[in-house]
Formats: structure tokens, sequence, C-alpha cells
């Protein structure tokens, strides 16, 4: 497996085990807000960055073409 | 509730002539129509597929499954990037392979890529199908908006009626060039409505955002957690996984159109790298769930809580502002479905010769289509919603001939796959209606795509033996006649 499939798999990951995390899922809020919406909205946020490094990292290899 | 009323159908009626105003002059053929002649630019493609994403579950349900669940709803915020994350390395190729062989249909696809007539023309009725209730589903949507505001059941009629008349009219005049045109002027609406309600209806019933969310750790904090229940850890990843499943697999039909209408593949590849940012936008429905918790009675109805809400914060010409954002969520995805479902049977279930007919065909279809869901959504609105139960889970059985699809020389043969998505279909459909307690929270689309795989893997097995059984009969034929 190439190396670059495994960035996007560190968002992907952390979304899907959100309810198993026990810091997560619990009571009580971060900034103001449940913890399950903070932490599913920062790692979406980070979906974005992971696949413009994945974009980057397939340019340079010349894998995107 | 009179200026609600006259929101109600000018928004209706401006969606309908943004659609035709999408296209000057009629489509050539079936592809001009359904793909715009693959040559839509970043910026239409966008919001074509921001559209499918933000449809009247996502405007009304969302806030209603925070209103019922909590934070269970954010099992509906993941499931999308992930099945981006996939499309990113998925669609060029995809792309590539459509515009190479002409597909238009995920029918098309596997039909092609398998050789078989068979298994196109049965994808091609499943997803018809799967597709027809969520269809449906968005035309009951329409009714129900103005229903829930007006309280009246004549003007929700006449609602259904007006927007099917003009989806089906819009349609047929500018193809996928109008869903397009009418999804920007959606996605507008409703994101101004959305951020409106947003700061309204948290500042008007706990002095802002974190009063309301102190106020739900300190009286409901259940609603905080995934804990045991109908919605508990098993449902959450399960539901999630096979939404994931459905998206980055491309196992929905009415998104290949949109697929195949790239310009180029980098646009696509840009889209899904900041669509994630977008899927934000579904979270602001879910907290005038979490503030309708704080001030409605348990049982009200969830589907009508964002709007209730917003008559008790917001004046009438506001209201009528999002209700005309609701009716767009219903009318716009309701346009991209019917494409889906016109092109599938013009051009994998009425094989007619000669692209008029088939265009034909593909109008016919729109009319029909569009019709039938109108009629059972205004006689016989419980008729197709146990249907709606296997959009989904009926749907993501597609997923294993999908990918094997995607490989450069497919390695398994029709057979195989032919008997996994069937036994994934039955296991399906005998979960969701005769033994529905069986596999307990477990999402059933899940369960069938297992059974799927299985049957899918042992014929492959067989097949594989069968054939090289028939190269050493070969190579014994031929060395006894040397």
């Amino acid at each position: 497996m190439r190396s670059y499939y495994l960035i996007p798999l560190i968002p992907a990951l952390a979304l899907t085990v959100m309810p198993f995390l026990p810091f997560v899922n619990s009571t009580g809020l971060w900034f103001g807000l449940p913890k399950m919406l903070v932490w599913g909205g920062v790692w979406c946020v980070l979906c974005t960055p992971a696949m413009l490094i994945t974009e980057r990292v397939m340019a340079r290899r010349g894998e995107d073409r | 509730m009179t200026i609600t009323l006259i929101f109600t159908f000018t928004g209706i009626v401006l969606i309908g002539v943004l659609g035709f105003v999408g296209r000057r002059t009629p489509a050539a053929d079936l592809s001009e129509w359904a793909v715009n002649g693959r040559k839509f630019g970043a910026l239409a493609m966008w919001f074509l597929q921001a559209g499918e994403v933000f449809t009247t579950f996502t405007f009304l349900g969302m806030a209603g499954l925070a209103f019922s669940g909590g934070v269970a709803a954010m099992y509906a915020l993941p499931y999308i990037p992930i099945g981006y994350m996939v499309l990113f390395f998925l669609a060029k190729r995809l792309w590539s392979m459509g515009r190479e062989r002409g597909y238009l249909t995920q029918g098309d696809f596997l039909e092609d890529r398998f050789g078989s007539r068979f298994l196109g023309t049965l994808a091609a009725v499943l997803g018809v199908l799967f597709v027809l209730p969520y269809l449906q589903l968005q035309i009951t949507g329409l009714g129900l908006i103005v229903k829930l505001v007006t309280g009246d059941a004549v003007s929700s009629t006449l609602s259904m009626v007006v927007g099917c008349v003009l989806v089906v009219a819009f349609v047929l005049w500018a193809g996928l060039r109008g869903v397009a045109t009418t999804s920007y002027f959606k996605d507008v609406v409703m994101l101004i409505v959305l951020v409106v309600l947003l700061v309204a209806v948290p500042a008007h019933f706990a002095g802002g955002l974190s009063g309301v969310f102190h106020k739900i750790d300190q009286l409901h904090p259940q609603l905080l957690t995934i804990h045991n229940g109908t919605n508990d850890h098993v449902w959450f990843i399960t539901s999630m996984l096979v939404s994931a499943i459905g998206v980055g697999l491309m196992c929905l039909p009415h998104t290949w159109p949109a697929l195949f209408s790239a310009r180029d593949p980098k646009v696509l590849r840009r889209n899904y790298t900041w669509m994630p940012l977008y899927e934000l936008c579904l979270m602001l429905p879910m907290v005038i769930g979490f503030a309708a918790v704080l001030v409605l009675p348990k049982n009200s109805d969830s589907n009508g809580i964002l709007l209730s809400l917003s008559k008790t914060v917001l004046p009438g010409w506001a209201t009528g502002l999002v209700v005309v954002a609701a009716i767009a969520t219903a009318m716009v995805p309701a346009a991209g479905i019917l494409i889906g479902i016109s092109s599938l049977v013009a051009r994998n279930v009425v094989r007619v010769r000669g692209e008029r007919k088939q265009f034909w065909v593909n109008h016919g279809t729109v009319v029909v289509a569009c019709g039938v869901s109108l009629l059972l959504g205004i006689f016989r609105p419980d008729l197709l919603a146990n249907l709606l139960l296997l959009t989904y889970s009926g749907s993501v059985q597609l997923a294993p001939a999908n990918v094997l699809g995607f490989t450069r020389r497919v390695p398994i043969g029709k057979g195989p796959v032919l008997a996994g998505l069937i036994v994934g279909e039955l296991v399906v459909i005998w979960l969701t209606f005769v033994d529905t307690h069986l596999v307990g929270h477990v999402n059933v689309g899940l369960v069938g795509l297992a059974a799927n795989i299985v049957v899918l893997l042992a014929g492959a097995l067989a097949e594989r033996r069968t054939r090289r059984m028939r190269v050493s009969e070969v190579s014994d034929d031929v060395a006894v006649t040397a």
C-alpha cells in the first residue's frame, strides 16, 4: 500500500472511533459545546489538509496524472 | 400566516423559474441532458455535489434527530467526509472510464465492466426501487413543511402538486443544468437561514449558543453521550459505516450523473478536498435541535421542530424565508433524483434503439416517476415508507460490484457478483421486514454486505476451480491429440 493513503486514514479513524473514546463520549462541554461536536467538527476540518497533503505527495511522485 | 404562504408559493415558483433559466436551447441528446456534455466547471460541480448532501432530511431531519437522540445525530457528520476521502482516490479513474466508454449511469458501468446486460439491468431496477422512496420523501417533505407552517392541509397538497409540476417541467427542459442553477439558490438561501437561526434561536431561549449547551449539560446530560438504547454505539458506528460505504463507493445511482458531468477530474478532486469544510453546516440544524429540547414538549413531532422554533422566534416574512429554504432542500434534490432514475430506466431497463427514442423514454420516465411519487405522497404516504428503509442498506449491496469494476482488470466474473448481490439483498429484505430483531442495533445493510461478500468469495473460488479444471481438461485433450 502506498504511504500517501495513510494520511487521510488518520482523520477517518478519528471520526470513526469517536463514540468509543471515553474522553469524547462523556458529559461536560469543551468551549461551551458538546465534546462530540467539537471532536467531530475538528477532525472534519482536518480532512481537508489531509487530502491537500496527499495531493501534494502524489504530485511530487508524479502519480496524479 | 398569509405572508408565510405568499413566500412559500413565490419560493416554489422562483425555484421552478431558476431551473428553466439553466438552459437556453433544448438538449441535443441524453448525454447533453443528463451530464451536460461532461463540461461542468468547479463552481457548478461544487453546488451539484453539495446539493446531493443537503436535502430535507438534513434541514429538518438533523434538527429532529438531535432533538430526540442528542449527539447520536453526529453519525451523519463523519460519513460524508469519509466517503469523500475514498472518492478522492477513485473519482479520477471512474470519470476517465465514463468519458472513454460513454457511461451515463451505474448500470452502464456495471454492464460494461462485467460484460453482463443482466447485471446492468438488475442494478438499474434495484437503483430505481431504492431511490424512488427517497424521491417521495422529498415531495412528502415539501407538503409537510407547508402544513407545519400554515396548518392547512389544502395548501400542503397544492404545494406538492405545484412543486412537482415545476420540478418535472424544468427537469424536462434543462436536465442537470437546471439542477445546477437551482442548487446555487438553494445553498445560498439555506446557509443564510441556518446562520440566522443559529444566532436567533439560542439567543432567544437560552441567551446564546453556550447557554443552550450549559442547560442541556445540567438538565439532560444523557443527550451529550452515546449510550445504551435505540441509538447506541453499535447503531452509531454501523449506520455511519453503511452510509460512508454508500457515498464512497458510489452505491446511490443518482450520484453518478453528477460525477460524470465534471469537465475534468481535477474539479472532482478539488471538490472532495474542500467539501468536508462545507459539511460542518450539518451541525447548524443540530444546534437548533438541542435548543428545542429546552422549550418543546418531549412528544413534539421531531421533523417539525426547526419550523416550530422559527415561527416562535422570527417575524412572518423571515419564517417565510425559512420555508423557502426548506422547500428548496426538497425540490432541488428531487430534480437530481429524477435525472438519476430516468437515465437508469432509459439506458438500462427499457432498451430501445435510437437516441431519439431513448430520449423520449427518459422524459416519459421523469413524468411517470414524479407522478407516481406525488400520488403516493398525497394518497398513501406510508406505502413507500417501508421501502425507504432499504435506500441505503439495499443500495450498499452494489458496493462489491462497484469495487471490482473500478479495478484495471476485473478479477471476478459476473456469476459470483450476481449471486452475492442477490443474497445480500435477500438478507437485507429479511432482516428489515421479517426478522427485525435478529441482529439488534446492527445496521442490516452491513449484515447483508457480509453475506454478499462471503457468497461472492465462495463463487469466485468455485469459478477459479472450474476454470482451472477446464484448462487442465483442454491441455489433456491437446496432449492426447498430440
